[in-house]
């Protein structure tokens, strides 16, 4: 059990990949974000992104995603989180891409009234060129080590 | 519809409603956010949360979608470059009901001529009128 405690500042993980199918791109879209340069082949090779392209929300889910089959492994005691503090689509990721992601923690800090403690972390997503196609600052919570010390700062 | 020169600081929209079921926050959960207080009842009625939740992402995902069903047809608008400073505020329950109320925060003219930068900040709302998520989107207007 990974617990709030063992995170460091400075420490990075490398998450898993995703390959992006055009059927997904388009399941997802016409859920939740419709627009022709996510649903409509056609439309899109005539929009500026001059094709397919995925909602910015898929990216992320699938981002997030592979996160938690990281904390799954590690099984880290995670639960859940109070927010982000920015998140960019830097690049279009369109269908047959293999995004990669990677992780670092930036800083950790306990909480003052419940057993948890909090992570800050930059998450990025990475396609097969290299090139980093969404970057996220977030933070997350995660259990103290029951045993641990109980005022660390 | 409404352009970038068209739009002004302080101009709020109040739009959608979105009835958030069981199903679908299970649905989504197995896809992209397995964690047991988004995928199980019971696993969730003994977690911290007390009862089965939406994922985070799944509030952005179901904003989103009232975005593009009520702003997007009348907003020249051509995608985001993304957002700031997201709280996960409440938590989303099935039987919730969301609606959204967005305010224009502030309007950047950049370097191309042809659009512009709107941050706009939205509050996500339950049926109690609760925020239950709110985010600074950074959205690409056309000008005129």
């Amino acid at each position: 059990m990974k617990y709030w405690d063992d995170f460091k500042a400075g420490e990075s993980i490398a998450l898993g990949s995703h390959t992006i199918t055009e059927a997904e791109i388009l399941a997802f879209a016409r859920k939740y974000d419709p627009q022709p340069f996510h649903t409509d082949p056609e439309a899109a090779r005539r929009s500026i992104f001059g094709g397919l392209i995925a909602s910015g929300w898929h990216t992320c889910a699938i981002l997030m995603r592979l996160g938690v089959e990281a904390n799954q492994r590690e099984e880290a005691a995670a639960t859940g989180s109070p927010g982000l503090d920015s998140c960019r689509w830097l690049k279009p990721v369109r269908p047959g891409d293999t995004l990669s992601g990677r992780t670092e923690v930036l800083e950790t800090w306990p909480s003052r009234s419940k057993p948890i403690g909090f992570v800050r972390r930059r998450v990025e997503a990475l396609n097969q060129h290299g090139e980093v196609v969404l970057a996220i600052v977030g933070i997350t919570m995660y259990r103290r080590r029951p045993d641990g010390p109980g005022a660390r700062t | 519809m409404k352009y970038f020169e068209d739009v002004a600081v302080g101009d709020i929209m109040r739009f959608g409603r979105y009835e958030v079921t069981k199903e679908e926050i299970v649905e989504y959960a197995r896809q992209f956010d397995p964690q047991p207080f988004h995928l199980d009842e019971e696993a969730a009625k003994a977690s911290l949360f007390g009862g089965l939740i939406a994922s985070g992402w799944h509030t952005g995902a179901m904003f989103i979608r009232m975005v593009v069903e009520h702003m997007t047809p009348v907003h020249a608008t051509t995608g985001a470059m993304g957002f700031d400073d997201l709280k996960w505020i409440k938590p989303v329950r099935p039987g919730d009901v969301l609606s959204v109320e967005s305010e224009i925060k502030e309007k950047v003219e950049g370097r191309r001529p042809d659009r512009g930068t709107v941050k706009i900040e939205s509050r996500i709302e339950n049926q109690r009128g609760e925020v239950v998520m709110s985010l600074v989107s950074l959205v690409i207007y056309l000008r005129r």
